[in-house]
């Protein structure tokens, strides 16, 4: 139990670090918030720029003379009674805007995580057992090929193929705009076609990199005297496979697996945004672009937030499937 | 160095590199592009003039790799960028791999408390998602026109925990072997220990590292450059990517298919190269893994 208190405060202490870290970094960005509503109200009431300023801050909400403490206090104390912040762009709460998107970014790693975490166990289990074929060079060539190509060149390229030229896929957005949403079997399909896109663009590269993580613990494990030991025994190879082999080469990506969808909260920012995804990535995008402070300290700490979580849960998880980690 | 020295660092560390089929195919590929970044633009000229005559050429003798929206010869560019693109990655890897070990060699050797208060400095920056930080980061530098080696530092900044924490474990299991006890009770000081005892058993394993970053920091500068976050040489793989998509629209006209490919294709090759060499090297140092040969 002490272990879990000990690390329980250990991660709140980096939460603490991580968040007031990003807030440090987020408020010395530079750019107004209220520039382009400034723009329009000076084109408006044929003003100068300095007088619209004023008033869209005043609009907004924003007192561009408060101290960075007393921002600091404000986003501190909302936290703690679990307000995110204020999204001065999009002139609504960042719990709204995170209740909106969030559901669609798990939709689509989950999804993403799901299959490229099953196929690629599968297939970085099968080139380890073929090893030294043309089958595993081909596996092998094709996983690192794929690890090349960033994320972000892949949704281009697929928004390209798919969408642009073959048009089966649509261009963004995460439904239709001209159907109302229900429960109907027509909306849930296309929620996946929307989803396929982004999901694609995540799931590959996963894939790929759980190929080889795969093929090379199987490898080593294959080496391992319990395994020769249990081939003495008499075991059938497939018995062997299976139980011993895939299970051991198994329990360390388990673990990984947890913070691999921590990142993914965060990492998706270019891959949604190209997609046009209403997800936590393509709003963190939006904030950056029109410098909404507020929206991208509210995200960036609910990102922080999933990473810890998994990070955590990894641990819990490593410890729980491991017998040799002991919960002490 | 010695002669001997020297004959023995090639028979331990660059032959098995040449023999194994990875890492020479790796190699190859990251001397080809440095060949390409150090004497191409002397070979090459670049007329970044626009000529509205040849837009969207097909790839020919005269443009190898066609010309672009303005009828600016595509392969000139990507010469010409090579030298950004490649000193970037370089030194965006060399700085993680330095602070990396740094403090990854710091954590694995100090205890109690200065020790917890390193681990938390690894951990929060574990935590940050590193894409995102550096967004935010370079949306601070915007107008600052930084040159190669800011950027690369702003990169390294978000690349080098994961490598810390494994070279602080790494550290952790060398301090407990004989020899450095042995060092300890002579009194051997402090800085002799590490730098001498500990670095030289860290040196295969920071090398296989610095080109395991390579994959990292050529995804950070190249998508930070395509988002437009940093002002920096125009012939940049990753600003070359961004005119394609967002000034030329090279994406919705089918035309502007080989604009967007020769760009995509070099970048994918530079990184392939990177993930080879290292799968090559940690073949080579760590023979269990061997697998089609």
């Amino acid at each position: 139990m002490n272990y879990f208190i000990n690390k329980t405060l250990y991660l709140l202490i980096v939460f603490v670090i991580a968040i007031s870290g990003v807030f440090v970094l987020v408020n010395n960005m530079p750019g107004d918030p209220a520039y382009g509503l400034a723009v329009s109200i000076a084109q408006q009431r044929n003003m100068q720029i300095e007088q619209a300023l004023e008033i869209a801050h005043k609009m907004m909400g924003i007192d561009p003379h408060e101290s960075i403490f007393i921002r600091y206090g404000k986003f501190v104390s909302n936290l703690l009674k679990g307000n995110f912040g204020y999204s001065a762009f999009y002139n609504t709460s960042v719990n709204e805007i995170i209740a909106e998107s969030l559901p669609w970014t798990l939709f689509v790693i989950s999804l993403a995580t799901f299959l490229s975490f099953t196929i690629g166990i599968f297939l970085g289990a099968f080139a380890a057992q073929k090893r030294a074929t043309i089958t595993e060079g081909i596996i092998s060539t094709v996983s690192s090929i794929i690890q090349a190509i960033p994320p972000f060149i892949l949704a281009v390229l697929i928004l390209f193929v798919f969408s642009v030229r073959l048009k089966v896929l649509p261009l963004g957005g995460a439904y239709p705009v001209d159907i109302e949403p229900s429960f109907s079997l027509e909306f849930i399909s296309k929620i996946f076609l929307h989803a396929l896109g982004p999901m694609l663009a995540i799931a590959i590269p996963q894939m790929a990199s759980w190929t080889l993580a795969m093929r090379g613990n199987t490898s080593q494990i294959m080496e391992e005297d319990f395994i020769r030991f249990a081939e003495a025994r008499g075991l059938r190879d497939s018995v062997i496979a299976a139980k011993y082999v895939r299970n051991n080469a198994m329990l360390p990506l388990v673990a990984s697996l947890a913070i691999s969808v921590g990142y993914m909260l965060g990492g998706q920012t270019l891959v949604e945004s190209i997609f046009n995804y209403p997800g936590i990535g393509f709003y963190f995008g939006k904030a950056i672009a029109v410098r909404d402070f507020g929206l991208l300290t509210g995200l960036f700490t609910l990102i922080v937030i999933g990473v810890i979580l998994a990070t955590f849960i990894a641990d819990f998880v490593y410890a729980l499937i491991d017998p040799r980690v002991k919960l002490k | 160095m010695k002669k001997e020295n020297i004959a023995n660092f090639y028979y331990d560390y660059i032959q098995p590199l040449l023999t194994n089929k990875k890492s020479l195919i790796g190699l190859m590929i990251l001397l080809f592009y440095i060949l390409m970044a150090t004497i191409g633009p002397v070979v090459v000229p670049l007329d970044m003039n626009s000529n509205f005559a040849e837009r969207y050429q097909k790839p020919s003798l005269k443009h190898p790799f066609g010309t672009d929206y303005f009828g600016v010869d595509i392969f000139q560019q990507i010469v010409h960028g090579s030298r950004s693109v490649i000193s970037l990655t370089l030194l965006a890897s060399f700085f993680a791999v330095l602070i990396g070990t740094v403090i990854g060699v710091a954590r694995g050797y100090l205890e109690g408390i200065a020790g917890k208060i390193i681990d938390a400095i690894i951990m929060v920056f574990l935590v940050i998602p590193s894409f995102p930080a550096l967004l935010i980061l370079a949306a601070i530098f915007v107008n600052y026109n930084l040159n190669v080696v800011e950027i690369a530092l702003l990169v390294s900044i978000w690349l080098w925990a994961p490598l810390a924490k494994q070279i602080s474990a790494q550290v952790l299991s060398i301090k407990s072997k004989e020899f450095i006890e042995a060092s300890k009770m002579l009194n051997m000081p402090l800085s002799y220990i590490l730098f001498s005892d500990i670095a030289k058993l860290l040196i295969p394993y920071i090398f296989i590292n610095f080109v395991m970053q390579i994959k990292g920091a050529m995804e950070f500068s190249v998508g930070l450059m395509f988002l437009g976050l940093a002002k920096f040489d125009p012939t940049h793989w990753g600003i070359m990517l961004n005119y394609a998509l967002y000034q030329a629209g090279a994406l919705y006209t089918a035309k502007g298919f080989h604009y967007l490919f020769f760009i995509i294709l070099n970048i994918v090759l530079l990184i392939y190269g990177g993930i080879l060499l290292s799968q090559g090297v940690e073949e080579v140092f760590n023979p269990r893994l061997r697998g089609n040969e």
